[in-house]
């Protein structure tokens, strides 16, 4: 019983704690540092192992500028937001549409499903924000007209009657 | 003072045509409690001080009495909101007959 017990209890941990231990295995780096890219590349050699470190081939890799403003030796990838890839590949995180493994854009964070897309639009940008100001405008000259002209339809009524002024008012109530 | 209340001491609210027409006994007159006296020491404002005032000096008196429970005086809010509504109705019901009565002259001129 005492073995079953310690069985029971010790086991999950020791299972939990070995899947911790192989994925610290298995990752490149186990804090932000680690993930830090590393310095632009200068030779071609450089440039050949930066490619093998982003899983890239050498005539695929391209870093972005180093114009004080670039990611290092991080490569330069196609955009291509989430809702764009295909939803029903076979994909290793379906909910992210990505491989293990898969090298990242920079602004992967910002192009995410519920977030920024890329993709080309029906309509140009000026043909929507001319339809946009084109009915807002209509509803605001509608709106200048009735509010310049006096022409709402409304239930008209006398000038508000003031008591102490001299003048009798008198309610729809007869006098028996 | 306000525009609105300079624009109410111009008049201009009086009746066109008798009031008292097709009431043989007469109309009940509109009528306040509040004294001038009362609304300038509650510094009511010259636009309310019409024919809801009571209504109003219930109200604030309430709201001094049971500050900063102010929602117990919900009750004399709301009888206060339908005395304008109230007052709305008289007003507009005002115009309608002001409107028939002035076609009923069109057509007694014309004949």
């Amino acid at each position: 019983m005492a073995a079953l017990i310690k069985k029971a209890l010790i086991n999950p941990v020791l299972r939990n704690n070995g899947i911790h231990r192989l994925q610290f295995v298995r990752l490149a780096g186990y804090w932000n540092k680690d993930w830090k890219p590393g310095p632009y590349p200068k030779t071609d050699a450089e440039r050949i192992a930066a490619a093998k470190k982003y899983g890239l081939l050498p005539q695929d890799y391209e870093p972005y500028p180093d114009d004080g403003l670039g990611y290092g030796d991080y490569p330069k990838l196609p955009l291509v937001s989430a809702d764009m890839k295909d939803p029903l590949y076979n994909w290793d995180y379906p909910e992210m549409k990505r491989n293990f493994g898969e090298p990242m854009h920079t602004q992967y964070d910002a192009y995410t499903e519920e977030r920024l897309s890329n993709a080309r639009t029906r309509y140009s940008a000026k043909h929507m924000w001319g339809t946009f100001l084109g009915i807002m405008s209509g509803f605001l000259a509608l709106h200048l007209l009735c509010e310049y002209n006096d022409w709402y339809l409304r239930h008209p009524w006398t000038p508000p009657q003031y008591p102490n002024q001299g003048k009798t008012h008198y309610t729809y109530e007869p006098v028996d | 003072m306000g525009s609105v209340s300079a624009k109410a001491l111009e008049g201009g609210s009086d009746y066109k045509h008798d009031p008292l027409e097709g009431f043989p006994n007469g109309r009940k007159p509109r009528e306040i409690k509040t004294t001038l006296e009362e609304m300038e020491s509650a510094k009511i404002p010259l636009d309310k001080r019409d024919y809801c005032v009571d209504y109003l000096m219930k109200f604030l008196e309430c709201r001094n009495e049971k500050y900063p429970w102010v929602y117990k005086c919900h009750h004399e809010k709301h009888e206060y909101l339908h005395c304008q509504y109230e007052d709305y109705l008289i007003r507009m019901k005002d115009f309608e007959r002001n409107r028939r009565l002035d076609e009923r002259a069109a057509k007694r001129e014309q004949h």
